[in-house]
């Protein structure tokens, strides 16, 4: 096993920089998720240090190995790499029975019939698939070829492990159930991992550190409680979890506290560590699980502020309503178990809740 | 898990000489050398004063004045547009028509109408030729009952037109192939859009389907007109002893069968027509595009519905049934009888002259059956060679990181601009040049290697579509896990790839069978072919002998074509 480190890398095609100055540093068992909506780089990062497409600038190193270096030209082939990579298509050979297809990476190595059959034997177990040895892979539904995809690279150990959206072609229920069996499986393993994925929910849940991408860079890198607590900019905010957007302007400062105004007038206060000067535009973000509906004659106070909107439509989900508001103009989503009576919604804020962005952003909320 | 003997995270294969690179660089060679061969001696003949293998020849433009300057040379030219022109008329006109009435109506029989009207696309051109002689020709079957019936028969194969129309009819699957494919892929949609605004059936065909085909029938059209330039069985059947010469058969009169060939005219004349070829290849690039070829449409899961004849579905089954019957069946059917019969006319009864000599003689004299032992080895070793090679080919354009990759697949496509008379005077100059060589030059294996070249495209025609449907996570996966590229082709590529190499074997094992126009300039006694003891045989007037060895070809083409598709479904075409 091996740390990851990846130094200023680059990836064009044709004018458009696919990735654009990306530098991560993956601990030596580590489990870091790329995540970000499609075309955002993740996959072609990962490819990059798959060895299955040639980056223009940048240096990869795997536990010192270099496996590229834009300045002096180095290059690794994918398979003087060692890396195990697990496709979003499996792509288990289809002339191939499971045990054979697992076999591959071990006859490459040379390693003898006695210990290959032993390690088969070891890896199927794991993954639970033993029992499917001499199954060919269109006899298997898609969440038993995705463990054998795992087994297949596991079973030689890879100095680190590259699962592309190994999840994504799974139908929900068995989703969520081969994402719980992964985490499991990742604590026992311990693997140096990068893991793509656009799923935000697979990325909070089995990651030790996030790196959302969004048009070729980096957008925010921390770990999965940082991504979604404190997004660095609207897109993260946007992208991880629902977020509420509203345009506002810092109307005063005062210890640790900014007071905005929102577009209708209303104020909102928010505790801020360094607030923009007085006047300034920002947008104020929150997640619609942040707030809740006011009391009947609840107000303002020191742990939240108060405010009123305008019921636009309500629809139930199961369990609970989505209210959509809306606020001197401004679209906003509530979450509440009783739907709200009335046309008129008070809405309660809290302080900690809240987050601050420059400038106006155009994230549709 | 737990013990392990190999060190974890090593990589299967450290810092190993990579083998790709002398097998890629080593194909890339062997493709440009086999491409060039007939073309570059050709190019360097035309500029030469003497003989390619005289020390005193001299460079010299002198060739191409003198070609201009033969004796009807210019009506040679006009002959060659006119038969090309007419020839591609007749066969857009009945490959559209069929493609139309197979393909988008509910006329009755359709599928098997449309298998028949393919047939021709199996035999060789000459062997229809001999089809259409011995029932339309001065003694042909039907041309003999009708002058008993009516008088003089209105047609004459020995012309123009005849020959245009021979041609043309096998030719027409061509067109009917691509403008099939091409309302296969057309939205249905707009076809019910204009029947919904209230257009009749016929109108809508007329005014939707037909326009929607055009590019279709354009780019048919041009491939069409290449291989009416190119054609050699026909004007040398029906064209030579009616005077009526075009270029193929100027080129055939001025070496082949010349005592002491003008190899500087020769050579120009070649080169003049692989430069119109090589237009008109590119012409069908253009029309074409590069990509549209493999594009794979997603699949619909409506198929257009058929358009409905009314109370004209009989007459057009009547007038299709009785063009695949006049065209293809009838030809090959009185060409296998003829191979059984000793005379064939419909004033003698059959039972008077069935006779199984026409086989005793192929089988008694040795130049007939050394030449059908020498098709079976060249079409079963050669086609296996060239697959193997056209498989490298296609792994290697569209399967590696090889530097001059698209300069291969232009290389290897190359071949579609030559025609075959000149690959074949070109080989011969070629082998000429090299004095090492001579030991394959009288042998069958200049014929493997001339025909190889020839198709290549054709081969891989049929291996680039199934292999780009591969996955190619398949080959990286193997990659990634440590296989280097010469495994991954071997141990992951060659297996999925084998439907595809069936299918081009096939395919090359009939487009072997059946060449003829290459081998006419280098077969040497002892390296006959079917095809070259065909056009021998009959200049001396062996008819039945030709209807035996005609017949011979058909049954075994058309016995692997259907071992090919009950065995391993393979699509011939498509």
């Amino acid at each position: 096993m091996a740390d990851l480190k990846i130094e200023g890398l680059v990836k064009r095609f044709g004018e458009v920089r696919a990735v654009d100055d990306v530098s991560i540093h993956v601990a030596d068992g580590e489990f870091v998720t790329l995540l970000g909506p499609s075309g955002c780089g993740k996959s072609t990062t990962l490819a990059a240090v798959a060895g299955l497409d040639r980056p223009d600038e940048g240096r990869i190193t795997v536990g010192g190995k270099v496996y590229f270096d834009g300045t002096r030209g180095t290059y690794l082939p994918p398979e003087s790499r060692g890396c195990g990579l697990v496709f979003q298509s499996y792509a288990l050979w289809p002339h191939m029975t499971v045990a054979d297809n697992v076999a591959f990476p071990l006859t490459l190595r040379k390693v003898k019939a006695a210990e290959r059959k032993r390690r088969i034997a070891e890896v199927l177990a794991l993954v639970e698939m033993e029992p499917y040895a001499d199954r060919y892979p269109h006899m298997l539904s898609g969440g038993q070829q995705q463990r054998v995809a795992l087994a297949r690279t596991l079973v030689y150990q890879p100095s680190i492990l590259l699962l592309d959206e190994p999840l994504s072609n799974l139908d929900a229920k068995l989703r969520d159930r081969a994402r719980t069996w992964l985490a499991e499986l990742r604590t026992r393993l311990g693997l140096t991992t990068i893991y793509v994925t656009h799923d935000q929910i697979e990325a909070l849940s089995l990651s030790d550190r996030i790196v959302v991408m969004n048009s070729g860079r980096i957008a925010q890198l921390g770990t999965p409680q940082d991504i979604y607590e404190r997004p660095a900019d609207p897109f993260v905010a946007d992208f991880i979890g629902t977020t509420n957007f509203l345009p506002a302007k810092v109307a005063g400062v005062a210890g640790g506290v900014a007071t905005l105004e929102l577009a209708d007038g209303q104020r909102v206060e928010m505790a801020a560590e360094r607030p923009p000067e007085a006047g300034a535009r920002v947008t104020l973000a929150f997640r619609p699980e942040q707030m809740r509906v006011a009391a009947a004659g609840e107000g303002s106070g020191p742990e939240g502020s108060v405010i009123a909107t305008r019921v636009l439509s309500k629809s139930y989900v199961g369990g609970r309503w989505q209210v959509a508001l809306d606020l001197g103009g401004g679209p906003l989503r509530l979450e509440a178990e009783t739907p709200p009576s009335g046309d008129e919604v008070r809405l309660w804020l809290p302080r900690s809740g809240c987050i601050l962005f420059k400038g106006v952003t155009d994230v549709a909320a | 898990m737990s013990s392990t003997t190999a060190e974890p995270g090593a990589p299967a294969a450290p810092g190993r000489f990579p083998r790709e690179i002398p097998i890629q660089y080593g194909m890339a060679a062997l493709v440009v050398v086999l491409v060039a061969a007939p073309l570059v001696p050709i190019l360097y003949q035309s500029f030469l004063t003497g003989a390619l293998y005289d020390r005193d020849a001299q460079l010299t433009l002198g060739n191409f004045a003198r070609l201009a300057q033969t004796e009807g040379f210019g009506t040679v030219l006009w002959n060659t547009f006119l038969l090309a022109a007419l020839s591609t008329v007749v066969a857009q006109f009945f490959g559209t028509a069929a493609a139309i009435l197979f393909g988008r109506t509910d006329l009755p029989g359709a599928r098997v109408l449309g298998e028949l009207f393919l047939w021709p696309i199996y035999l060789s051109a000459l062997v229809l030729s001999f089809g259409w002689y011995s029932i339309y020709g001065p003694a042909g079957y039907v041309t003999l009952f009708w002058q008993s019936m009516f008088g003089e028969a209105p047609w004459n194969l020995y012309s123009i037109g005849g020959m245009a129309v021979i041609a043309g009819v096998s030719q027409a699957p061509l067109a009917y192939l691509y403008c099939l494919s091409s309302a296969g892929m057309t939205d249905p949609t707009l076809e019910e859009a204009a029947r919904v605004s209230g257009s009749g059936t016929f109108r809508t065909l007329w005014r939707i389907t037909l326009p929607l085909m055009m590019p279709a029938i354009a780019y048919s059209a041009v491939l069409n007109f290449t291989i009416g330039l190119e054609l050699l069985s026909v004007p040398l059947i029906f064209g030579e002893p009616a005077g009526v010469t075009v270029l193929t058969t100027f080129l055939y009169n001025i070496s082949a069968t010349s005592p002491r060939p003008d190899h500087g005219l020769v050579a120009t004349a070649a080169a003049l027509m692989l430069v119109v070829i090589v237009f008109l290849v590119w012409l069908q690039g253009r029309l074409l595009g590069n990509t549209r070829r493999f594009v794979t449409l997603g699949g619909k899961a409506t198929r257009p519905r058929p358009f409905r004849l009314g109370g004209l579905r009989w007459p057009f089954f009547a007038i299709c049934v009785a063009y695949v019957v006049a065209t293809g069946v009838a030809p090959v059917s009185m060409l296998v009888l003829r191979a059984f019969t000793s005379f064939l006319s419909p004033m003698i009864p059959l039972a008077d002259v069935l006779t199984l000599e026409n086989f005793e003689i192929l089988w008694r004299e040795p130049v007939y059956l050394r030449s059908i032992t020498n098709s079976f080895i060249v079409s079963l070793v050669g086609a296996a060679g060239a697959t193997a090679l056209i498989g490298m080919i296609a792994l290697i354009v569209h399967r590696s990181e090889f530097r001059f990759r698209n300069a291969l697949h232009y290389t290897a496509l190359f071949p579609r601009a030559i025609p075959g008379v000149v690959a074949g005077i070109g080989f011969f100059y070629a082998f000429a040049l090299l004095p090492g060589l001579g030991g394959i030059r009288n042998s069958i294996w200049i014929l493997v290697i001339a025909f190889t070249m020839r198709f290549i495209p054709t081969g891989l025609g049929a291996v680039a579509p199934m292999l780009l449907q591969v996955s190619p996570d398949l080959d990286r996966a193997a990659r990634v896990q440590g296989a280097d590229w010469w495994t991954t082709t071997r141990r992951i590529m060659a297996p999925l790839m084998r439907p595809a190499l069936v299918a081009c074997y096939t395919i090359l094992f009939i487009s072997f069978f059946k060449e003829y126009s290459t081998a006419i300039f280098l077969f040497a006694p002892g390296s006959e072919v079917i095809g070259t003891a065909l056009l021998q045989t009959w200049v001396q007037g062996e008819v039945g002998v030709v209807a035996g060895l005609a017949a011979i070809q058909v049954v075994v083409i058309a016995v692997c074509i259907t071992t090919a598709r009950a065995i391993f479904g393979v699509k011939l075409h498509g």
